[in-house]
């Protein structure tokens, strides 16, 4: 197959996807900027891959929806921050408040609580939060009244402070070249205890809650407000509207893809991702060098990340299918190389001849070649998950047991990272 | 038509064997001419294993018979008799694999099917987890790539370019498969092995086998030992067994077990026999093949290759009176991008599910004797109802020679 006739079809390819309502991958997460935000807290009810709708509070953006998780902000450093708070919960609920860990930030209006200013229900007090972002990172905020519930009701959300000089053409975390990135996406880890959140409900409705925090018992998980395989949907998808951000990853063989690893719930989880290592450039919103201005020089390579409760981790990965010992292309010697390619390797054959058809059961995402960029026949009915012949590599929870949506599997705290051949443009699909 | 359009622009050339479904070990010779592993022999870099995947039995500290999915070892088998030899002879945990960096294993997995679970077709998977680079192909994950069927064979090939500890494990279900034991322990040893280097702390001892390349010895160790943390919840097996629905939800492990044993189990050497025949399901197997109980002489270093396969918990461990230095995690050494090292001395490493870490416990200002390697998760000492039991073992420090 030639190059222009390739380029060719892929064109027509993209106009059709256009057409069909896909996006290009963007290279940066979903949220709001700017300096002053106006926050609300609401109810609703948000939707699992099992089917069920589960009734949770969260903080919406003015007049819009509430949304599990809140608004991430993304704000510029040094920027000082404004944020208001209104309370539309109903009255049974309580306050609500936010509180912004990594941020020193002082809170005017609404009625003292413990932690902080609360905004108590009826909507009409807004309590203010001022916060100067002085350092870049991944942060989180969440309510700090009745912290107990209200954070597993939904009430967490995500912070992102860009680095002074930040060029969105060639973005670090950081400021730092350790931190430079092709794509970042957020991974804001939480659970529910849905029967919980039943109890919450019908309490509202008799005019009282009364639920037992300390019987905490998740059932449910979610990475960005959504439980597998919805967390594999593009960022807005209409049919989750109170569940506006995805957590798929996509990526080229070299790219640097960031993780912004959030623990927004109470549970640690180890977020293992297949593929590769990564490597930890950050905790907590600080950059793990040994002295300023030396860049991630205490970074750590691993496979599995622990992310804390109330912690966030910032993480390289990259994938270069190098040292395989086979040509992931499935060259022919003769064939020219593709960029990046693992020279040694190139036009080596697959060291092993792969089963029957009979003999083996097919992924969803399995293109029917064990080459990237390859495609091959299925049986009717099997695969159409990966039109291009990308890799996809699971990234996940390793507790398994929250890789379940409420007593069914597969779902729960999963996602994926589709690798796409170097001439594929990486689009975001319903 | 979008599939169509797309397929045109892509590589397609996968030769696939038309056979029906069979046991089949591919297993080539090494006549490349190049010494990937770098021992200077040129056709020895491939090594061949056979593992049989299905159903089998072993029994807890307290005696309680526990039905398991999992890995048994046929390489030795000949192939006409992997289906029989396998069948109902799943060990716990799943037989070790180890190899040298720069090797080539060429892993068979064959599918000899549940034969107490007449209804379940399942098929398996083996993931190398934390292979570097991986291909999904060969990553085991059902849903992105392929998994065998019963009575089939798929073999996996991996070239180990990184030395470390690994784990690998079966991903078909995973909740499901891994709870019921389809979890393995897997190591790669550094290029480095072989040449000697002195003990960079200055007290002459020298080393010839270390953790990683280190370059300075400083991960030099005497004798290794891997110890996987993973538990059962008896409630899950049990439903299994008696084709009830799995409780997912309710998932809570009450079988602590370091490399597939409960205390004291744990520091016993036999293999242990399981009890099957009392459900129908015998003859009774040598189920649980690996103990945990660790020895050293007196001055030596003890490299504990630690893995956590839990699938619900965190585990914390602890090598009470004994200095612990970790120099490895997640497969690599334990230093930053420009070389610094960050080996730190401890006296517990914490591990969720899917971590994995190198630690050293130095001998040499120890005294001769019995000490307790255990989790610091106190109620995980225990055996179900039984106290005095669950993750714990012991460290034997003989006298010097």
């Amino acid at each position: 197959m030639n190059k222009a006739a390739k380029q060719a079809a892929i064109g027509l390819a993209l106009v059709l996807m256009l057409l069909a309502g896909v996006i290009p991958v963007q290279a940066a997460i979903t949220g709001l900027t700017g300096t002053a935000f106006d926050l609300v807290a609401r109810e609703g009810y948000i939707s699992t891959a099992d089917g069920s709708s589960i009734y949770s509070w969260g903080y919406a953006s003015g007049a819009g929806r509430m949304q599990y998780p809140g608004p991430t902000l993304i704000v510029n450093q040094g920027a000082t921050i404004t944020v208001t708070l209104r309370n539309e919960l109903p009255a049974p609920a309580g306050n609500v408040s936010i509180v912004f860990p990594g941020h020193a930030a002082t809170a005017s209006g609404g009625v003292a609580g413990k932690l902080t200013q609360e905004a108590p229900p009826g909507g009409a007090t807004t309590v203010t939060y001022t916060f100067t972002a002085a350092n870049p990172g991944t942060y989180s905020y969440h309510s700090g009244t009745n912290v107990g519930l209200q954070v597993d009701m939904g009430m967490v959300g995500a912070i992102i402070v860009r680095p002074a000089g930040f060029d969105a053409m060639n973005p670090t975390a950081y400021g730092h070249a350790d931190s430079q990135y092709t794509y970042e996406n957020l991974f804001l880890l939480t659970e529910m205890d849905v029967p919980m959140h039943n109890a919450v409900a019908s309490g509202i409705a008799a005019g009282a809650i009364n639920v037992d925090t300390t019987a905490f018992f998740p059932v449910t998980w979610f990475i960005n407000g959504r439980s597998a395989p919805d967390t594999m949907l593009a960022d807005g998808v209409p049919w989750l509207p109170h569940q506006p951000y995805g957590a798929m990853a996509m990526m080229h063989p070299a790219d640097r893809v960031l993780l912004r690893l959030v623990g927004g719930g109470r549970d640690m989880h180890p977020f293992h991702h297949h593929g590769n290592n990564s490597l930890a450039i950050a905790r907590d919103g600080k950059l793990l060098e040994s002295a300023p201005g030396l860049g991630a020089d205490l970074a750590v390579s691993d496979f599995t990340i622990t992310v804390l409760p109330g912690g966030t981790v910032d993480a390289i990965f990259t994938w270069t299918g190098e040292k395989l010992g086979w040509d992931i292309y499935g060259h022919l010697v003769t064939d020219p190389l593709e960029p990046g390619e693992y020279a040694p390797d190139h036009g080596k054959p697959l060291p092993v001849q792969l089963p029957s058809d009979l003999e083996v059961t097919f992924g969803g995402q399995w293109s029917g070649s064990p080459f990237l960029g390859g495609g091959g026949s299925l049986p009717p009915g099997e695969g159409g998950l990966n039109p291009n012949g990308g890799y996809f590599f699971m990234w996940h929870s390793h507790n398994e047991k929250e890789m379940v949506n409420f007593d069914i599997f597969p779902g729960g705290m999963m996602t994926h990272v589709l690798i796409e051949h170097p001439s594929v443009m990486l689009m975001e699909g319903n | 038509m979008l599939l169509l359009l797309l397929t045109s622009a892509l590589v397609s050339c996968i030769v696939v064997t038309q056979a029906g479904a069979e046991v089949l070990v591919q297993c080539p010779a090494d006549t490349d001419g190049i010494d990937t592993d770098g021992d200077g022999i040129v056709d020895n870099d491939i090594v061949c294993k056979h593992l049989a995947a299905g159903d089998g039995f072993i029994n807890m500290a307290d005696g309680k018979l526990q039905y398991i999915f999992g890995f048994s070892d046929v390489t030795a088998i000949p192939v006409a008799d992997v289906m029989m030899e396998g069948m109902v002879n799943a060990n716990f945990p799943a037989p070790t694999i180890k190899v040298k960096e720069g090797q080539k294993l060429y892993l068979t997995l064959t599918n000899v099917g549940m034969m107490a679970r007449p209804d379940l077709f399942d098929p398996h998977t083996v993931h190398y987890h934390g292979f570097p680079n991986a291909a999904a192909v060969f990553d085991g994950v059902p849903d992105a790539s392929i998994s065998i069927n019963m009575g089939s064979s798929l073999t996996y090939f991996y070239y180990n370019a990184e030395p470390g500890t690994f784990i690998y494990h079966c991903h078909v279900e995973a909740a499901e498969h891994m709870q019921m034991g389809m979890l393995g322990q897997l190591y790669v040893t550094p290029r480095q092995d072989g040449t000697s280097y002195a003990d960079p702390d200055g007290s002459g001892r020298t080393y010839t086998k270390f953790a990683y390349n280190d370059g300075d010895g400083s991960t030099g160790y005497n004798v290794d030992y891997p110890i996987q943390i993973a538990s059962f919840d008896p409630d899950f097996h049990d439903a299994s067994f008696s084709v009830q629905p799995l409780p997912f939800a309710l998932m809570v492990d009450r079988y602590p077990m370091l490399n597939g044993r409960g205390y004291p189990d744990t520091v016993n050497s036999a293999e242990l026999m399981n009890t099957a025949a009392d459900v129908g399901w015998g003859p009774n197997k040598a189920s649980q093949k690996v103990n945990a109980h660790i020895q050293a002489a007196q001055g030596e270093k003890i490299l504990l290759r630690i893995s956590s396969l839990s699938t619900t918990s965190f585990h914390t461990l602890s090598a009470l009176g004994i200095p612990m230095k970790v120099v490895g995690k997640g497969a690599r050494i334990l230093r930053g991008p420009t070389g610094k090292n960050l080996y730190y001395n401890t006296s517990s490493v914490d591990l969720g599910g899917g971590e994995a870490a190198d630690v050293i416990l130095d001998t040499r200002n120890v005294p001769a004797g019995t000490y307790f390697l255990y989790v610091t998760n106190l109620n995980h000492l225990s055996n179900d109802t039984e106290d005095y039991g669950g993750m714990m073992t012991t460290i034997t420090i003989n006298p010097a020679p």
